[in-house]
């Protein structure tokens, strides 16, 4: 009963939205995880979104039209989120998609959307696969991808401490060897050596048996990918052992968040991690959007916070250009666009819809990051792999 | 041969050391739950979480201004009295019907469940910090050891060593330890036989809190933390033979030692199917572990 219903129903969807186009108010639905363990991220992404529709709809809207967000929570979960997007697609009748935060739910909600003819961006995952083999004509990435935050990262290695000695110590699942083998290859090719690498269990709860293997291979710089917990726990020890001495330790951009960067405390300091955003770049459009997302919810923009804040202006930007909601001529309008964010102008890359941007080095100091480099867009975003379009 | 001497001495000792100090963290977390199985007859599935909980309230106490050591003493009490109202409110009820051990095992695996959240609830899902109450370290053999971790295994090693004196040479555990081999027998001599039940089990309940105080420094404090420990000491109990308190030393010492040493040769993640595959052959080899139960040592 129910798959019969499904033709007649997106037929009438069609319809129906195709006869109140360029009339009502522009639906975008967000699918973001609400509760769960991402929920803080989450929070950040409902935060930016609400902030940027407020500011696109007080301004006179896209075209003249409103911006309405529909909310739904994923809980983390794809496949909660594959219901919530059908969902929106069919009922709700959306135009537009975002707010996918783990990887596997963009990858999922990329199909619905291909199966109903509609677009999604994704304004947090981090996985490569999203625009290179995965990619997909119906998903775009607005935020920077894993690639991107290790040339930062390599690069501000290399210039201050040229030829390191590496040491890799990840967390033994897809995401912990993958972020290890992304930064491997990127530091080895702008001439680091590796002396070592352990992965150890995740919620390993004592890295201390890893440490004798640590000091006989003399790093200079210890790069990790744990995160949550995991992270306290391995800077905690690595501070009690004397470890992180005359060393300098490095890692992805998960390791170090606000979530535990307080538990972390002093052992934290000087920890360094490349970066798509940071509260204090230094430029007009952040500091005004820093300014009103702390005025509206009382507390600081993270990068998930200030992409999805850019979502809405890179849609914004596509649709006006198109001069339509029409998914093809949107989707024409969105390949090779520019348009403004918090950290400057961003330029959609027609090939694998991935957008470029510059990318920092930033070093947590006092527990607050800091900006200690800066890579051109060009020079970060890797080359273009996807092959589907 | 003396490049093997300096292996041993650089290498293989300050990781065996190592281990010991991981391995005494096993043996308080073993010891309260073979101590609340041997008399009990009880699977303790909230053993973790109670550890948790005390390392919660340690932070909780701190957070009050009271220094490292007072939270430290005062943390076993207020769990003993937590663990007393457990068995008496919650375990008592089942005890005595004739599933006692699926009833048991279900009771305490919800009790777990729900403490967790609770925790979350109260402390929220962030990690919290205890600081590390004797900093630096000293050279030992060579090498770099924390003073804390030093502190941890003698202070683990006396507590341990008092809990056995307790148990085999006071009349305090020689009424325990009857009361676990023939209850009914116990009862007929006058032993108050369920108000020990609570009393080992808040007991065991207020080891677990210790454990959680000790180990906050070294391992951070989160609402999960309970499962960290809880599998490796279950395989510990089983091996060293359930209710077993000089099984649990033994088991304990031993299998995180060949945890640490195998670490030097082989990947870390094999440190668990190893630590399994050696409870597999224990219990091939002898079915109830490497000692008998509690009454019977």
């Amino acid at each position: 009963m129910k798959t019969k219903m499904i033709p007649t129903l997106m037929a009438a969807a069609a319809f129906t939205a195709g006869a109140y186009a360029q009339t009502g108010p522009i639906r975008i639905g967000v699918v973001t995880p609400l509760s769960g363990t991402y929920a803080g991220i989450g929070q950040q992404v409902k935060w930016g979104l609400d902030l940027a529709a407020k500011e696109i709809n007080a301004s006179g809207g896209v075209s003249g039209r409103q911006i309405e967000l529909i909310y739904e929570d994923e809980e983390a979960n794809p496949a909660v989120a594959v219901q919530k997007a059908e969902k929106l697609f069919q009922v709700s009748k959306v135009d537009f998609l975002t707010g996918t935060v783990n990887s596997g739910s963009t990858l999922a909600v990329g199909q619905v959307a291909e199966r109903n003819n509609r677009l999604i961006a994704t304004t947090v995952s981090f996985a490569d696969s999203i625009t290179a083999d995965k990619c997909s004509p119906n998903v775009f990435r607005v935020n920077a991808r894993a690639g991107m935050q290790s040339a930062a990262l390599a690069d501000w290695m290399a210039s201050t401490k040229p030829n390191a000695n590496v040491f890799y110590l990840g967390p033994d699942y897809e995401m912990g060897r993958s972020t290890v083998a992304a930064f491997k290859s990127a530091a080895e090719g702008k001439g680091a050596k590796t002396v070592g690498e352990v992965f150890a269990p995740l919620d390993n709860k004592d890295y201390s048996p890893f440490f004798g293997q640590m000091r006989s291979a003399r790093p200079s710089v210890i790069y990790t990918s744990v995160a949550g917990n995991d992270t306290v726990r391995l800077f905690t020890q690595m501070a009690e052992f004397g470890l992180s001495r005359n060393v300098q330790v490095v890692g992805a951009s998960g390791t170090v968040t606000s979530q535990n960067l307080q538990a972390i405390g002093k052992a934290a300091d000087g920890f360094v991690t490349g970066v798509g955003y940071s509260p204090n770049i230094d430029n007009a459009d952040n500091k005004k959007f820093v300014a009103s997302f702390e005025a509206a919810n009382k507390a600081q923009p993270d990068l998930y916070g200030a992409d999805s804040y850019g979502v809405l202006f890179f849609y914004k930007a596509a649709v006006e250009k198109a001069k339509s909601t029409d998914t093809d001529k949107v989707r024409e309008a969105m390949r090779g666009i520019q348009w403004s964010t918090p950290q400057g102008i961003k330029t959609m890359r027609a090939g694998d819809h991935q957008a470029m941007q510059d990318m920092y080095a930033v070093r947590v100091n006092g527990g607050k990051f800091e900006i200690v480099g800066k890579v051109a867009a060009a020079a970060a975003i890797g080359p273009d792999s996807c092959t589907k379009f | 041969m003396t490049e093997a001497l300096e292996w041993l001495q650089f290498v293989l000792a300050p990781q065996m050391i190592n281990g010991l100090s991981i391995g005494v963290a096993v043996v308080l977390m073993a010891l309260g739950l073979t101590i609340i199985f041997g008399l009990l007859d009880v699977i303790n599935m909230a053993h973790g979480e109670f550890y948790a909980i005390g390392a919660y309230l340690a932070v909780a106490l701190l957070g009050l201004g009271l220094s490292f050591w007072w939270a430290l003493a005062l943390t076993p009490m207020l769990m003993a009295v937590l663990g007393y109202a457990t068995e008496r409110g919650l375990i008592q009820r089942v005890f005595h019907s004739k599933d006692r051990h699926t009833l048991t095992l279900l009771l305490t695996f919800g009790l777990a469940i729900v403490l967790e959240d609770v925790l979350k609830i109260i402390f929220g899902a962030n990690p919290l910090r205890v600081e590390t109450p004797i900093t630096g370290g000293s050279e030992l053999f060579g090498l770099f050891f924390p003073n804390y971790r030093l502190f941890v295994m003698v202070a683990g090693g006396l507590l341990i060593a008092a809990v056995w004196v307790l148990v085999f040479r006071t009349s305090l555990g020689a009424i325990v330890r009857a009361a676990a081999f023939d209850r009914h027998m116990s009862a007929s001599l006058g032993v108050p036989v369920s108000r020990v039940y609570a009393a080992t089990f808040a007991f065991g309940v207020a080891l677990a809190g210790l454990a959680g105080v000790l180990l906050a420094p070294i391992y951070s404090v989160f609402p999960t933390m309970g499962r960290d420990f809880v599998l490796i000491a279950f395989s510990v109990v089983i091996i060293g033979g359930m209710g077993s308190i000089k099984g649990a030393v033994l088991a304990g010492l031993l299998l995180t030692q060949v945890q640490s040493i195998s670490s030097l040769f082989i990947s870390p993640v094999w440190n668990d199917p190893l630590l399994f595959g050696i409870m597999v052959l224990v219990l091939m080899w002898r079915p109830r572990g490497l000692f008998g139960k509690l009454g019977h040592a």
